[in-house]
Parts: C-alpha cells; structure tokens; sequence
C-alpha cells in the first residue's frame, strides 16, 4: 500500500523513468506476453523465461517480439535444480536486470494480453521491485476473462489448453513461453474479432 | 530470430514457391510476417481494393477467390493450407481484380513483397512459379493432383474470353508413357498395351524415341494380315515421331496434329526426336483440356485404375453440376447426367474389387439403393448399397460368403476414398446383415412387408429404392417381383409405410413460419432433407408401391408417372413433382456453396424471394399429406 513512500526517495533507473514517460500517450499496440516461472508464488519464484508479441491491425507482428531466457544460475543452484535448459535454449540469454529492462523498453505503453495475465505482471513486478524500480502501469487483458465473458460463464476457470481447443488452434508438442505467446496471440485475435474490440 | 519464426519457416518450406529457398532465407521472410485471423466470412480485400503491401500464404482455413462479373458472384479457386494469393502487387500496379474472403475461419501469413523481392529476383525458380501463378487460372483438378501446391491465379478471364484463353493453356499429359525396344515382338507388344489399357506405345533406343505403335498400326498393319503378329515391333511402327517441347499449349499441339496428320505428339527433353521421352500427348488428352462432358467423364471412368482417379472424376462432376445449374439445365436432366455417372463410378469400384479379388465364385447383383438408387445423388452424400448373391449349395454357401463380404468391403472403401462417406447405419453391401443370398433376401423382404413393426427395427424405407449397378439383371427383377407381389393388397404394410412417411415433422409452423433446428451446430437453420425432401420422397415411394408402378425409382418421374396412373389426383401430383425439384435445387445450391450434403439450409442467406420460393414449394406436401390420409387406414401404427 505504502510502497511508493518506500521508494520516493530512491533514485529510479534510467529506463523506468522512459517508461513512464511513454505513458503520456495511448497506445493501440498490444503486447501478449507469456512467461514461464519456476512456481506460481510471486515473491520466491523467480522468471525463467519470457516470449511477447505485439499485435497492432489484427494482426500478429512476428518482426515485433521479444523472447529471451533468463540466467537465473544463483536461484537454481540456491534450490538444487538443474539448469541444463538453460545452457541448451537456443533463445537469447540475459540476466535478469537486463531481461526485465528489455522486456519494459519492448512492453512500453502498449495494453498487455495474456493467459491469466494477473500473475505474470505480479511476477514481473516483483522483478521490479529488485531493480528499485515501481509497479507496472499497462492495462491488461486475460483471454480467459474474454473467453468466459463472451461465453457467459462465471463459475470456472479455462486452461491454455481447453481454449486452444475450443478455438481450434493446433496445439504443439513444443512447449516454451514463445509457443505460449504465439497461442496466447492468437486466441486473443480471435476472441476480440468476436468481443468487437478495437 | 524467434522461436516462431522458425515455426513458420518450417511450415513455408514445404510448399511452392518457398520450397526453392534455403532455411536462412525463408527465416529472413518468416520473421518479417505478419499473422492475420479472419473470421469467417471477413473480406481479406475486394475488387478495386487499393494493393495491400504484402501477398499471403494460408496456414490454416479456407480462402474463396471470386470476381463479380454481370453482378454474379463467380468462386475462382479454394485456397487451403499452405496456397498462396493475392500475388497482384508483385507484377501490376492497379487495384485487385478479385474478392479474397473466409470460407471459414482463417489464419494466413502475410508476406511483405518487399522482403519477398530480393528473394524472387535472385531465384529463377521462384520467379517462374510466381508468374504461373499469376497467369494461370486453373479450375482443373487434374491439374492439382499434377502440382504440389495449386496454382492460384490473380489473373480473371472472363467467360467470354475463356475460349480463346484456354488455347494458351498448358495441357495435361500422360508422364509415364509405355515404352518398349524396337526388337520386341508385336504379339508381346499388344499384350501389354491391352493390359495398360493403352492405345499407344513408344518405340524406344534407350530412352531416346524411334517410333511409335497405335491402335491403327495394329488395325492396318497386323490385322490385315501384311505382316505376322510375331513380326519386331519396328516394322509396323510409324517413324519418325513427331516430338514437341514439355510446356506445349493446347493450340499448338492441336495445329501439330493437323499439320502432320497424326494421333499423338511424343514430349521429349529439347522438344527433338534425339533427347529423352517425357511423355506422350494423345488426342484425348486435347479434348480432356476442353471440356468436362459427361461423355468424356464416363469415358474416363472405365479407364480408371485406382480410387484416386476415380475421386478426381468425381470432383469433376461437381465442376460440370455447378456450370449445368448455373447454365439452367432442367435438374431432371442433371439428375439423369450425374446418376449415370455416379453408376459408372460405383460400377468401376466394383470392377477393380473384383480385379483384385480375382472372379466371383457365383453371380450377383450389386444393388444403389437410398439417393443413389432413386438417382437423385448430384452432392457427395453417404453411400448405401446392398449385395445379393444367387444361391449356392450349403456346403459353399461359406465360401461365397465371405467372398462377397470381401468384395463389398473393398468396394465400399474405394467408395468411401472417392469421398462418398460410409452410410452411419450400415446400409452397405460390406454389412453382414445386407450381403446375402437370394433366397435369404426374399425372406428378408417377405417379413418386412408381411410383419412390419415386429422385430423389424431395421426396416429402412430406402430399400424399397433399389437399382441395379452391377451384376445380373434377373437377381434385381426377382426382388423386384417379391416386393411387388407382397404389396398386393397389403393393407398392414402400407399401413405402416404411411405412417413412416408421415412421422416427419412439419415444415411449417402453425404461424406459417419455418420450423428451424433449435439446437446444435445447425441451429435456426432448415433441415430441408428431412423436413421437406423426405416426405416427398416417402409420398412417392408409398404411391409407387400401392399403384404397382415398377422400373421407375425416380421421385421425380413417379410423380408425373402417378398423375397418369391415378388422374383423380393428377394435380397433387404434378404439384409434388415440381416441388420436388424447387426444393431438390434449394438443397443442391445451399450443399455447392459450402461443400456438404446441403442438408441446412441457411435461412438468413437466402433473399425475401427465394424464402417465398421456398415457402411456396412447401404447400403440396400438406395435400399429399391428406391423400396419404385417405387412401390408407393408418390406424396399427400411428
């Protein structure tokens, strides 16, 4: 609640404040982003990697994304897990600050799109927080909430999977944050051709 | 690079054009794609559009190309996955000639041109497929079996030019022509042509063309007697052949043929007598290039070797049903065109069942019966058959058995491979139940119209619609002598008939509106088959049985015929007849336009015109309704 006393008087990084400084101005750009963690608790986990694409026009643009492994080596070797995946990913590889820095300047001001997107920005946010940096500020949409709106259903909760399969998207065998972007994606242009949003 | 990317270079690469350029490249084109969802029925662009700045490449769904032309609305091509379109931009500078809109649910690539051109530019290969693409209108489905990925065509002949243009087309030919050696003995020779069903052969020196034998060698030169069968082929053959290039138009092989007065052109390597053989052009492959006419199709069928021949055929009658209704042919006579070929095809498919299962052990018949037996099958609807073999003695009844079940299996999955599906109740000559002998199917019918209703739950009024497709005409005239005498003075099984044909549920409701479908995938839409055909069609059937008339299976033709047997009633009848085909064209169009059996009918596409056309066809049904009413007493079952 008080978090921004905390912070006021720490001097905020360079690229935080070009952040904020975007959010001057609306975006149509949207960023779907999809993040793969090590758990689903937002204070210990940590991001293992990141995959996001930008949808402008209805369209996908694959020119516009950003994939990236993050080199967590001090919070696997800190748990015993193996870090072979990360030393075989062909994707690129950054630390975390420098992750989180290049997945802020990609995001910009764009409307982040998600499955249960929620938690990526709390996990994000809490990557954030390590670089003294402060909370995002983008407006985000969950496919899921979409989905369920325009089915009217309330009382359950869809998997990335069951809605893949409900709209018909090939599933791969493949599985990384990138190909859950990619789905996320288009689930997403589907479900606001159908929802009407512009 | 991304990980997606990769993805959609792995997809690119396995089709044309992309298929020409290394892994790096088609990663250069796949990051620089943008991907776009179309709903269905969403409009990619449309005639006079302004260029998009990228061409596309279908990942998933279907694309309808159309033009407009004399404010109809004419479908192009389908693409499908993996089909390039909208190639305009790379070749012309004005708006697009034509509609590219979401048959269904889509997904497609876009390619920016500009990533694209220094790629065309630099492979020769890609260039050409580009500029086939983009000149070549091909509708010929020939042609797809031909090519890995079609050909799709920014280019639009309008009708009227479409018989000049088709002079520039590229023929269709045989590929793999058969070849012999100048030392072989015409006897052999013969005996491999008959067994190719060939009536040509290519005299060749390592591969390298001398002559060639036809059918008319044979006819003036062996059988006249001048020379000995066991004469070497090379002294009956015609040489030098005329040889022509691999990409000869249509026009050109047809002068060639006048010019030199010959039967076939031989396609070499560099088009000259002393390179390799490629192929051979007959004049039957001229006239395939031409036209799709029944005749041609019938033809074709006899010669067919395989299901995939068959299939294309098929799919060619779809062609030639779509241009006959277009054209307003009188759908009585398509039906007769398209069930005379359907026969063909199903009588073929039981040929080469039984080329490969070697002679049947006993004669048979292999009786259509459903849609295809009434000859009303103009969409690819599901197939019913039913098998009876004549009768053998008990101690081979076993044997012959299982013969027939092999031969309706095979024949009903070659069937199932041209697209008729398998009928979802079994009604199929592959079915124990419906493949057995004669005297078995005499029983069979015997306690179906003497007690109906009792442990006869498998009663289908379609085996009442039977006709012949291969086989031995008196098996079908022995059943037919059955049912006929059983339905003398049947009271019971009309009875029963009656209320079958009845039980359907009104078209209408009682506020004279459509009775639609209130749930599933086909909601508020009409089921014209069984709310509207149907009845019609089980009115028939019923009349035709009570009035004896035999030989005529046709809904159609037993109305009219009805009218002149029962002239108290001629009206209700002629009424019906032409309902029958009002409704039969509404199903026919709404099935060619989304590629199904056309059971739904799509109330919201329709005009306010044609609802009342519809509406209007509907109103005999109630007057047979009431005749079906008086003429029988359905009281056991209803």
């Amino acid at each position: 609640m008080l978090d921004w006393l905390k912070n006021i008087n720490k001097e905020q990084p360079e690229f935080w404040k070009n952040y904020v400084s975007k959010f001057e101005k609306k975006s149509s750009r949207f960023v779907v982003l999809s993040t793969e963690t090590s758990g689903l608790n937002s204070d210990k986990d940590v991001i293992l990697s990141i995959g996001s694409f930008a949808v402008i026009d209805n369209s996908i643009v694959i020119a516009d994304s950003f994939e990236a492994v993050l080199l967590q080596y001090k919070f696997l070797h800190d748990n015993g897990l193996s870090n072979e995946f990360l030393v075989e990913s062909k994707m690129k590889k950054l630390g975390e600050p420098d992750a989180i820095k290049a997945c802020i300047d990609f995001i910009g001001n764009s409307t982040l799109v998600g499955h249960h997107i929620d938690f990526d920005v709390e996990i994000i946010n809490a990557a954030l927080e390590r670089l003294d940096c402060g909370r995002l500020k983008n407006e985000a949409l969950d496919i899921d909430v979409m989905h369920r709106k325009l089915n009217d259903i309330n009382d359950k909760q869809f998997s990335l999977d069951e809605l893949c399969t409900a709209y018909n998207i090939p599933k791969s065998d493949r599985n990384s944050a990138a190909e859950d972007a990619y789905k996320t994606a288009l689930l997403f242009l589907k479900l606001k051709s159908r929802l009407g949003i512009k | 690079m991304n990980t997606i990317a990769e993805n959609i270079a792995d997809f690119l690469k396995e089709y044309p054009p992309f298929n020409h350029l290394t892994f790096v490249e088609l990663s250069i084109i796949a990051t620089s794609i943008r991907v776009v969802n179309l709903e269905k029925h969403k409009i990619l662009f449309q005639i006079n559009d302004l260029l998009h700045d990228s061409f596309y490449v279908v990942a998933s769904g279907v694309i309808n190309l159309s033009v407009i032309a004399d404010a109809e609305e004419t479908l192009l091509n389908k693409c499908v996955e993996g089909d390039i379109f909208g190639l305009r931009p790379f070749f012309a500078k004005n708006n697009y000639m034509m509609t590219a809109k979401a048959r269904e649910e889509s997904i497609v690539y876009a390619i920016p041109i500009a990533t694209f051109r220094p790629f065309v530019a630099n492979n020769s290969d890609v260039l050409n497929f580009l500029l086939e693409s983009f000149a070549v209108n091909t509708r010929n489905p020939k042609d797809k079996e031909n090519l890995i990925g079609k050909l799709i065509s920014d280019n639009v002949f309008y009708s009227d030019q479409q018989s000049e243009m088709q002079y520039f087309q590229t023929l269709s030919y045989n590929t793999s022509p058969l070849k012999t050696n100048s030392s072989a003995i015409v006897q052999e020779v013969a005996q491999l042509m008959t067994e190719a069903l060939k009536n040509n052969i290519v005299v060749c020196d390592n591969n390298i063309p001398l002559g060639i034998v036809t059918d008319a060698d044979m006819r003036s030169k062996i059988a006249t007697g001048r020379f000995p069968a066991t004469a070497p082929v090379a002294k009956i053959m015609s040489s030098p052949v005329i040889t022509v290039l691999e990409n000869v138009s249509l026009a050109e092989a047809q002068l060639l043929m006048l010019k030199y007065n010959v039967t076939h052109l031989c396609v070499t390597q560099d088009g000259t007598d002393k390179s390799i053989v490629k192929g051979i052009i007959s004049e039957h492959d001229l006239i395939l290039a031409q036209a799709n006419n029944p005749g041609v199709l019938i033809k074709e069928i006899k010669r067919c070797q395989t299901s995939k021949e068959l299939k294309q055929i098929r799919e060619r009658l779809t062609d030639l049903i779509q241009t006959s209704i277009s054209k307003n042919i009188p759908l009585s006579h398509v039906f007769n065109i398209a069930s005379e070929i359907n026969l063909a095809i199903i009588k073929r498919s039981v040929e080469l069942s039984i080329l490969d299962l070697g002679s049947p052990p006993a004669r048979f018949a292999w009786l259509s019966i459903g849609s295809q037996g009434r000859k009303e099958q103009l969409l690819l609807t599901d197939q019913d058959s039913i098998l009876i073999f004549e009768d053998v003695s008990a101690d081979k009844y076993r044997e012959v058995k299982d013969y027939f079940l092999k031969l309706g299996k095979r024949t009903t999955a070659t069937l199932e491979k041209i697209g008729y599906e398998l009928c979802p109740n079994g009604h199929m000559g592959s079915n124990m139940l419906w493949c057995k002998s004669l005297t078995d199917w005499t029983k069979q019918y015997d306690n179906w119209m003497n007690t109906p209703g009792e442990n006869s739950n498998d009663l289908s009024s379609i085996f009442f619609d039977y006709e012949i497709t291969f086989g031995e005409q008196k098996i079908e005239d022995a059943i037919g002598n059955v049912v006929f005498k059983n339905a003398k003075n049947n009271t019971l099984f009309f009875d029963f008939l009656g209320n079958d044909a009845l039980r359907k549920n009104a078209p209408l409701t009682f506020f004279k509106k459509f009775n639609v479908e209130e749930e599933g995938i086909n909601k508020d839409k009409f089921d014209i088959k069984t709310r509207a055909l149907m009845p019609l069609i089980d009115g028939a059937r019923l009349f035709a049985l009570y009035f004896d008339i035999r030989g005529i299976n046709n809904t159609f033709q037993r109305f009219k015929q009805l009218s002149i047997t029962d002239p108290k009633h001629a009206e209700i009848y002629l009424n019906c007849a032409e309902a029958f085909l009002t409704l039969s064209k509404f199903r026919i169009l709404e099935g060619l336009k989304n590629d199904n059996s056309g059971q739904f009918i799509n109330l919201e596409e329709l005009s306010k015109i044609d609802r009342e056309k519809l509406k209007n066809a509907l109103a005999p049904m109630r007057e047979l309704e009431e005749l079906i009413k008086g003429k029988f007493q359905l009281t056991q079952f209803s």
